[in-house]
């Protein structure tokens, strides 16, 4: 009798936990939370939680879309509960890590997932479970153009980068520095290779000369055979696709056969990283990279402010490129699943093509989000930014910029 | 390619090979001994890397200085490695091998994990020491002082084990070596020559790990880059033996240079490889091998 009782409470006590848990929109979220991409995957993990917290409780209003707390409005306050999975940056184990996410933990939605190689596998299984997938980071052009549904992109891709990039050499030759030879640097996976066959045609295009064009193995103990080749070609500008290891090791590299490059302008990622502006110190001052955030754009962005305090008072560091589109993510994601009224996939893939968020409503520089029929946001506008007194400061469109650029490289 | 450029490339190969070699050394040291194939063999290289940055932030004391403690602490952790786990793993009736495998298999996983849990992911560095970031400009050909002074550290650690193979320790270890139930005959504690052996080891890979923090990122998975080339450098120059070791790890610090300038660099370790599988046909005990 007694032991019916103890049951009846523990049911009782369940229910009662699950009540509020019954309103919980679950979303399942794949990064490399172990292994080498882990200070990236630890640092999303603390975005999205940040996002979550904005979305959910209750606060002052941040004038940006589900700026506002309090759960989802249209769905009787209901909050998103994330649920986190470790890719270890493996695309298989993100592939059955995005399997048991939907299957087992039944998320509406997955959010993911800094390496284009993870992204490429989790798009797949989401395709097949129908339920949408939100790419918060993964850069390469090639993702959105297999024809998935259920595929949508805030951030603007390694393509639309590049192409600010090119943009920015025909401003600066305009301002009377001209850019005559580029050369090219990138890892061997989807990221490096994708980001370098954009550039290789966009210097075709604009007539630059590519002076090298090096493949290097990712992780790799020495980078200093690579060093020398991008010495021998001493291009005008170094465009490098690297992780944070590789962006490293091979300002030391470059530095100790002394190389000085005239101009580095990074395709983010690595170069982005607070390990990097340590790891390499004075060698990293005059370095450029593409960013799609800007965090010195408080102006025109209000909430950049009291987002990046509260995303500083969980993780004690800035939002950076990634962790920007990692909050960003979410919040659309959140609004699309507001909208829809509902936590079913096909609703919120409904409401997520009808997104129009404009600019002024997100903390990102972008002109706004918008999505085309591959899934990609047509209106993120990249930066770029640059490397002095250890922080990088924006540079370029000259509109939003902070300050001007300054060529040359390590003090 | 002009003589300049030649010769930055040998020299890269040839700092690069050094530290090659002595990683190398504690493991073949280790196997020669015992016939065990330590895979936590360049998680121990990274807990060296974060023991010098943890002292290097707490004193600000130079690697250099450091050196010393960190090979004690490293001979420590090796010590209570082999009297913990190791010469538990050896003392089962079946399937040693399988269980050897699996125990340092699974502490290279557990020591991964708990570096990234205590220290987080991040990659670290050591900065602003006496030699960081500085080179010698020697008629257009550079040496970057941190790799130099590592590659002398570790040829002096390679005179250093030929010296302790002289000594009584030493002959003891060899005779060990040779034959395992013997010793125990002419009053040589088996156990503890394999403690000390594995002391020796994880010290070698520990001086190994402190000198290449002071030029390359601290992580907790800087080992698995390095981990790979070891294995290829013991088999390559032959099981046990310290001077193969040395020559293998030259060997493919060169053979790795060198292809990257002649192949495109993400290939690079496809000439290292090629040429084990060349010696592997011709010569399986490896180029110095005795067994």
């Amino acid at each position: 009798m007694k032991r019916i009782a103890l049951a009846a409470a523990a049911t009782l006590a369940l229910a009662g936990g699950q009540a509020r848990a019954a309103d919980d929109i679950i979303i399942g979220v794949i990064y490399p939370l172990t292994g080498n991409g882990a200070p990236v995957g630890l640092d999303a993990k603390a975005a999205y939680e940040t996002a979550a917290d904005i979305i959910n409780t209750t606060h002052a209003a941040i004038p940006m879309v589900m700026g506002k707390g309090g759960g989802l409005d249209k769905l009787g306050g209901a909050h998103i509960k994330l649920v986190f999975a470790d890719s270890q940056n493996d695309p298989q184990k993100a592939r059955a890590e995005a399997e048991r996410l939907i299957t087992q933990e039944h998320a509406v939605a997955i959010c993911g997932s800094y390496t284009s190689a993870t992204g490429a596998t989790i798009s797949q299984v989401t395709e097949r479970y129908e339920v949408p997938y939100m790419s918060a980071d993964n850069s390469s052009p090639s993702l959105n153009q297999r024809g998935l549904k259920w595929f949508f992109r805030t951030s603007p891709t390694d393509e639309t980068f590049s192409q600010a990039m090119f943009q920015f050499f025909k401003d600066e030759a305009g301002k009377g520095h001209t850019i005559g030879s580029v050369a090219l640097f990138y890892e061997d996976s989807i990221f490096g290779t994708d980001s370098s066959n954009v550039q290789r045609k966009l210097a075709a295009e604009a007539g630059i000369k590519v002076t090298a064009d090096i493949k290097y193995r990712a992780n790799s103990p020495s980078l200093s055979a690579e060093a020398q080749k991008l010495k021998a070609a001493d291009a005008d500008v170094i465009l490098p696709s690297s992780y944070t290891s590789d962006a490293i090791l091979i300002m030391r590299a470059m530095n100790e056969i002394g190389y000085k490059p005239k101009a580095i302008l990074a395709q983010a990622a690595g170069f982005q990283e607070s390990a990097y502006l340590t790891g390499a110190g004075a060698l990293a001052e005059g370095v450029m990279s593409r960013s799609s955030f800007a965090l010195d754009a408080t102006k025109a962005r209000p909430a950049i402010e009291p987002v990046n305090a509260l995303y500083k008072a969980r993780n004690n560091k800035d939002m950076n490129d990634n962790t920007s589109r990692e909050i960003t993510a979410l919040l659309v994601l959140s609004d699309a699943i507001n909208r829809a009224g509902s936590a079913k996939p096909e609703d919120i893939r409904q409401a997520l093509i009808k997104t129009d968020i404009k600019g002024a409503d997100t903390i990102m520089p972008w002109n706004g989000i918008k999505f085309d029929a591959t899934g990609q946001n047509i209106e993120g506008t990249p930066v770029i930014q640059q490397i002095t007194n250890g922080a990088y400061h924006t540079v370029w469109p000259f509109s939003v910029a902070v300050q001007p650029v300054v060529w040359g490289v390590g003090k | 390619m002009q003589i300049d450029a030649l010769l930055q490339v040998v020299i890269s190969g040839l700092l690069m090979g050094l530290i090659y070699a002595l990683v190398a050394a504690g493991l073949s040291l280790i196997f020669g001994l015992m016939d065990v194939v330590n895979f936590a063999h360049g998680e121990l290289m990274m807990v060296a890397m974060y023991a010098v940055f943890t002292l290097w932030q707490m004193s600000g004391l130079d690697p250099f200085i450091l050196l010393p403690i960190v090979a004690a602490l490293l001979f420590g952790l090796g010590m209570a490695i082999y009297r913990l786990l190791i010469a538990r793993a050896l003392s089962v009736r079946f399937n040693r091998g399988m269980v050897q495998i699996f125990v340092t298999f699974g502490l290279a996983i557990f020591i991964r994990g708990f570096m990234q849990f205590w220290y987080g992911g991040e990659f670290r560095s050591i900065t602003g020491t006496w030699l960081s970031d500085r080179t010698l400009n020697i008629h257009g050909v550079y040496l970057p002082l941190p790799q130099v002074a590592a590659a002398v550290v570790c040829l002096l650690a390679f005179a250093g084990l030929l010296a302790i193979s002289r000594t009584e320790f030493g002959r003891a270890l060899e005779a060990t070596r040779e034959d395992r139930e013997a010793v125990a005959l002419i009053g040589i504690d088996r156990d503890r020559i394999f403690s000390l052996g594995w002391g020796l080891g994880a010290a070698t890979v520990g001086v190994a790990g402190v000198m290449l923090a002071g030029f390359y990122y601290v992580s907790p998975n800087v080992g698995a880059n390095f981990a790979l080339i070891a294995y290829v450098t013991v088999a390559l120059g032959g099981f046990g033996s310290m001077f193969g070791a040395l020559a293998a790890g030259l060997l493919i610090g060169e053979v790795e240079a060198v292809t990257a300038q002649l192949l495109e660099p993400s290939l690079k370790q496809v000439g290292m490889f090629a040429i084990y599988l060349a010696v592997l046909m011709f010569r399986p005990r490896g180029l110095f091998g005795k067994i």
